[in-house]
């Protein structure tokens, strides 16, 4: 018995389990190491308020990842992600409280695919990114 | 009719290659850092076994590594003073600032560690557009990332807004 979602049990207005993440400033500069980013704002606080930002910027593509993993961890390791978007509205800054959300919004069972309306909000329920991703559910 | 954003030599850019095609080896450790540095421990990206009972022909990595794993190491006496290095892919254009706006990816084929990925990005478009803010420019660089066996494994489309 599998405990991921497969296309014969997934509905439309299911809701995929809440992610919270938050990235210290160690993890913010381990994503920066790893991804060969040198860009001020997301190590060097003085800096970033120089250019204007409250805080040190958590980077985009690390949410973008942090989404990724919210549908693959939903999905399971059998699923194939087959597309995801996302729009940056605003800046996610150190040591915030991040939330991902998402629902199913429709089913393709000719491909056994389904496409997961996403959300990432910050604590005060401000809208970071909307997001959109299909996946190709793992076998029933 | 507010005036143009877009030089006419950056428009006919539309279509063109931004920077030479970069092969290179999708390293286990690096794509391994890479998952850590994320906070996904996902088995498939550690363990030989539980990548291959999912269906994988062998350790597959975070879908959105390879755009990292392509990043071209520079001289750190190139960097500018925000720490980035100049944008050798840059568009001339007539705006003061550049922002992210966000990213579409389309997954076709696995990676695996061990792969070879080339990544050709071109100016996909160029538009102006008229907001609440004034006018701004929509700029969309796209990627397309093949493997040494010239399958397309995916495509992404960076979004920048600039004004």
């Amino acid at each position: 018995m599998s405990q991921y979602p497969t296309i014969n049990n997934v509905q439309v207005g299911d809701e995929l389990p809440v992610m919270r993440k938050s990235a210290s400033e160690a993890e913010l500069f381990l994503y920066s190491a790893a991804s060969f980013n040198p860009h001020r704002i997301h190590y060097d606080r003085s800096y970033a308020e120089y250019e204007g930002h409250e805080d040190i910027v958590v980077h985009g593509p690390l949410q973008g990842s942090w989404l990724t993993q919210f549908v693959t961890d939903w999905a399971g390791p059998q699923a194939r992600l087959v597309s995801v978007e996302w729009q940056n509205r605003a800046s996610a800054f150190v040591g915030e409280e991040l939330e991902f959300s998402g629902v199913v919004s429709s089913i393709d069972e000719t491909n056994g695919s389904v496409q997961i309306e996403i959300e990432e909000r910050k604590k005060d329920g401000s809208l970071l990114m909307p997001a959109r991703a299909t996946v190709r559910l793992g076998g029933s | 009719m507010s005036t143009s954003l877009i030089p006419p030599e950056s428009l006919a850019r539309v279509g063109e290659i931004l920077s030479e095609p970069v092969t290179v080896l999708i390293d286990q450790r690096e794509a391994q850092r890479y998952a850590y540095a994320v906070g996904d421990l996902n088995p498939i990206y550690f363990d030989e076994g539980s990548a291959q009972a999912a269906g994988y022909r062998s350790i597959t990595v975070p879908p959105l590594f390879i755009t990292h794993a392509l990043v071209r190491p520079k001289p750190a006496d190139e960097l500018r003073l925000d720490g980035l290095y100049e944008d050798t892919a840059a568009v001339s254009l007539q705006v003061s600032r550049m922002m992210f706006g966000g990213e579409e990816w389309d997954f076709l084929e696995p990676v695996h560690v061990g792969d070879e990925i080339t990544g050709t990005t071109r100016l996909a478009d160029l538009d102006q557009k008229e907001g609440k803010k004034g006018p701004f420019v929509r700029l969309v660089r796209e990627t397309t990332f093949t493997n040494q066996d010239e399958q397309v494994v995916a495509r992404s489309r960076q979004v920048g807004i600039a004004r």
